[in-house]
């Protein structure tokens, strides 16, 4: 047989061996291609993902190895869609040190779109997470998912449409989050047990809460503390909660703009945090809650929060009607929408006073509604009194 | 062995029947040929992972029939991980003079350049297992330089052997189940980043499998010979000397209930199933979700247990698990799905195991309490 003839059969073998393209045509070959160079990675390597929509069936890994960056040709130039996956729930998952991830765009993934675990100095820039068919449920719940990890910087990201936060840091220390963008997510931003986070020049807008810091029991973290929430625009975060039940998110009321829950050692200043239908800002522990935890090293209370500098402007609505949260606004303050509220809920162990847990407060603008919900006594006593709160 | 391998296989490798499959576009499996291979194994851990399987000499003769060569000793688990119905058949292998010592907790403790080997394969009918397979991937965990390391080789559609692949693939498997249903199913071969992804220990590579507790068990040999696996280990100097049976409870097999209660076998599928990353030093340790069957503490078993970062793995539910009742408990929803987004395990399954799942829904609709 001649060498034409063989390479005709083989053309003829290649063409009806390859399976009918998936919907989307998956890109198998640049899909290998990739996973291969961050299996065989070496230290300081860049990895290059070309310009354009490349479907991907599969996540791709990193693990293990130090200081490789993950390199797009811009943040709506290349576009990684994971609409047909059929393993592996996340978009990229990353176990290494040192990863920069920039200028990439991660959709539609089964799970969350980007997370890195257990890794040291992690930085995204200008890295855009999102789900095309808009908020559903059934969208994958982070974003930007750095949990566990020690050093964290996300820049210039935008994230939309997570099914629980756009951008979520958990269990992490040394986090800053800047300049980004997180809209129509259930939770804008979360930081939840960080311990010396930072979210500033950042832009949350539409989601149903806007910036949440959490502290949640049972985690091998533990208690975090320490977040400064500054200079961030918290605007008209109003969406319908659409978390599937049994996630805490799923307890936000929609016009929520800033959540410290069992929050330790805060301090958001110079936000402007505009157009919430239910509450400004909200500052309660983990009993408001009512889920019970077992976990003798938990610290559910909030305390040591500095609110100062920000500005408050409410949406003339009525407040939500589909959390509990959003209810007890409307039948306590008359369907009026609220600045700042405190559940007022004591830790015996701290000292006695009128501001135990050291909650202070100083935003001097007129006709700011405020009030302590007095959540322990089931809202017998709510005082819109702000004097005790006043920053020393 | 269960699996009594087949021997004979047509040999005839014709290159001008194998160009007119690719021209009719038939299915190249239909026809196996299956490779020969000669000579004791062969392992320079110098210079593995080698190309092929046959290279190291593991299996003699006929590739796709799994004959252990001399010196490779067959193994199975009394409760196994659940890989979408795969059958796995189970081989170890150490350098001469070489042996596993017991660590504290059970695990084996294999000596440098131990070599442990699983084969994935799918009988054509479940009801018949011997009479036809297909082998899709074998698997290698080696320990080089005292580090684990694990890589995947894939069979070639006609089954003669099987080539190193660390990206992963997808391969179309089919077979008849035990009860005549016809399977399809897109089987995930994992890349080399996925297999560490359940063999993990404080981010190092670790076998999942051999523990004392999970390998007391007998086994019918090669040689005709049925014998307790851990004393066979011990006459052909794989394991040290002592009475481990003694030392380390039998675990449960989940699927025999003369092995244990309800519990001990639920609670041994969820050992092996999901403790390896549901552990305090395992990958899924963020969750605080422990399933390693010494777990002590209700809550980190995922009593009442609220989730962290489940996304819509919480199915709407509340709790991980909420005794006494199944339909309530997001550890079941999860089992029961199949959405990369949502089920559990993460990886290594496209089906629900419904035996699996029966097993875990029965005992938690038998457990007391609440969690209001």
């Amino acid at each position: 047989m001649k060498f034409t003839q063989l390479a005709i059969l083989a053309f003829i073998c290649a063409a009806c061996n390859s399976r009918p393209s998936d919907p989307g045509d998956v890109d198998t070959a640049l899909y290998n291609d990739l996973q291969t160079q961050l299996i065989n990675a070496k230290p300081g390597d860049v990895i290059k993902i070309p310009a354009g929509t490349h479907h991907f069936d599969r996540p791709l890994l990193l693990d293990g190895v130090k200081g490789v960056t993950i390199q797009g040709a811009g943040k709506d130039k290349t576009i990684l869609s994971f609409l047909g996956q059929k393993a592996g729930a996340e978009g990229l998952k990353i176990t290494a040190d040192s990863v920069l991830i920039q200028d990439l765009t991660v959709t539609d993934t089964k799970g969350d779109a980007i997370r890195v675990q257990d890794a040291k100095n992690v930085t995204m820039r200008n890295v855009k997470t999102t789900w095309s068919g808009g908020a559903k449920a059934s969208n994958g719940g982070y974003g930007l998912y750095p949990v566990g990890c020690e050093g964290v910087l996300i820049d210039r990201c935008e994230a939309s449409f997570a099914s629980d936060a756009g951008i979520y840091v958990g269990q992490s220390k040394n986090v800053v989050v800047k300049n980004s963008y997180a809209h129509e997510n259930v939770a804008g931003i979360e930081i939840e047990n960080c311990t010396n986070a930072e979210v500033k020049y950042c832009r949350s807008e539409k989601n149903t809460g806007g910036i949440l810091v959490f502290d949640l029991p049972g985690l091998p973290a533990g208690n975090g503390k320490t977040c400064k929430i500054h200079h961030n625009k918290i605007i008209s975060n109003n969406h319908r909660n659409f978390a599937p039940e049994g996630n805490i998110v799923a307890t936000v009321a929609p016009g929520t703009g800033l959540i410290f829950l069992a929050a330790k050692d805060v301090e958001a200043h110079h936000n402007e945090v505009i157009g919430h239908k239910t509450m400004g800002a909200a500052i309660a522990s983990y009993h408001i809650v009512q889920l019970k935890w077992d976990d003798k090293n938990y610290d559910p209370y909030t305390y040591d929060i500095k609110l100062h500098n920000n500005r408050f402007e409410r949406k003339k609505a009525l407040p939500d009607l589909s959390k509990d949260f959003g209810k007890m606004v409307n039948v306590y303050f008359g369907g009026k929408p609220q600045d700042i509220l405190y559940d007022g809920i004591l830790d015996d162990k701290r000292p006695s006073g009128s501001n135990p847990m050291n909650i202070c407060i100083d935003q001097p603008q007129t006709g700011l509604r405020f009030a302590n919900i007095d959540a322990a006594n089931d809202f017998k006593n709510i005082n819109p009194d702000l004097k005790p709160y006043q920053c020393k | 062995m269960k699996k009594q391998f087949k021997k004979g296989r047509i040999l005839a490798a014709g290159f001008l029947l194998a160009l007119s499959f690719c021209f009719t576009c038939q299915s190249p499996a239909a026809q196996k040929k299956g490779m020969a291979v000669s000579g004791p194994v062969r392992f320079d851990p110098g210079k593995a992972p080698y190309p092929k399987l046959s290279d190291y000499g593991f299996f003699t003769g006929i590739q796709r029939d799994l004959q252990p060569n001399a010196g490779v000793l067959p193994y199975e688990l009394i409760t196994p991980l659940f890989t979408d119905y795969a059958h796995k058949a189970r081989f170890v292998w150490m350098p001469k003079g070489t042996q596993a010592k017991v660590a504290a907790d059970g695990r084996l403790d294999f000596p440098d350049q131990a070599v442990l080997i699983k084969n994935f394969y799918y009988p054509a009918d479940f009801a018949k297992p011997e009479a036809d397979w297909d082998v899709v991937e074998t698997r290698l965990l080696m320990k080089i330089k005292g580090e684990w390391q694990a890589f995947t080789y894939v069979w070639d559609d006609a089954e003669n052997d099987a080539e190193l692949n660390i990206v992963g693939d997808i391969k179309p498997v089919s077979w008849q189940d035990e009860k005549g249903h016809k399977q399809n199913i897109e089987y995930l071969v994992p890349n080399k980043t996925q297999c560490k992804s359940c063999h993990n220990r404080d981010a190092i590579i670790q076998p999942i499998g051999p523990k004392v507790a999970n390998l007391n068990k007998d086994l019918r040999y090669p040689d005709g010979k049925t014998e307790n696996q851990l004393s066979r280990w011990q006459k052909a100097g794989y394991l040290a000397a002592g009475d481990h049976g003694q030392k380390f409870a039998k675990l449960a097999a989940w699927d025999k209930p003369e092995s244990g209660s309800l519990q001990e076998r639920a609670l041994a599928y969820l050992d092996v199933n999901c403790g390896h990353c549901h552990h305090p030093q395992g990958p899924a340790h963020s969750s605080g979700l422990y399933l390693q069957a010494d777990e002590q503490d209700l809550a980190h078993l995922g009593f009442c247990k609220p989730p962290v970062a489940a996304g819509k793995g919480s199915g709407g539910r509340q709790f991980g698990i909420v005794p006494g009742q199944p339909a309530a408990s997001i550890l079941l929803y999860r089992m029961e799905n199949t959405d990369p987004g949502v089920m559990m395990p993460e990886i290594g399954r496209v089906m629900v195991h419904t035996e699996a799942v029966e097993l875990i829904r029965d005992w938690i609709a038998e457990l007391k309490g609440n969690c209001n």
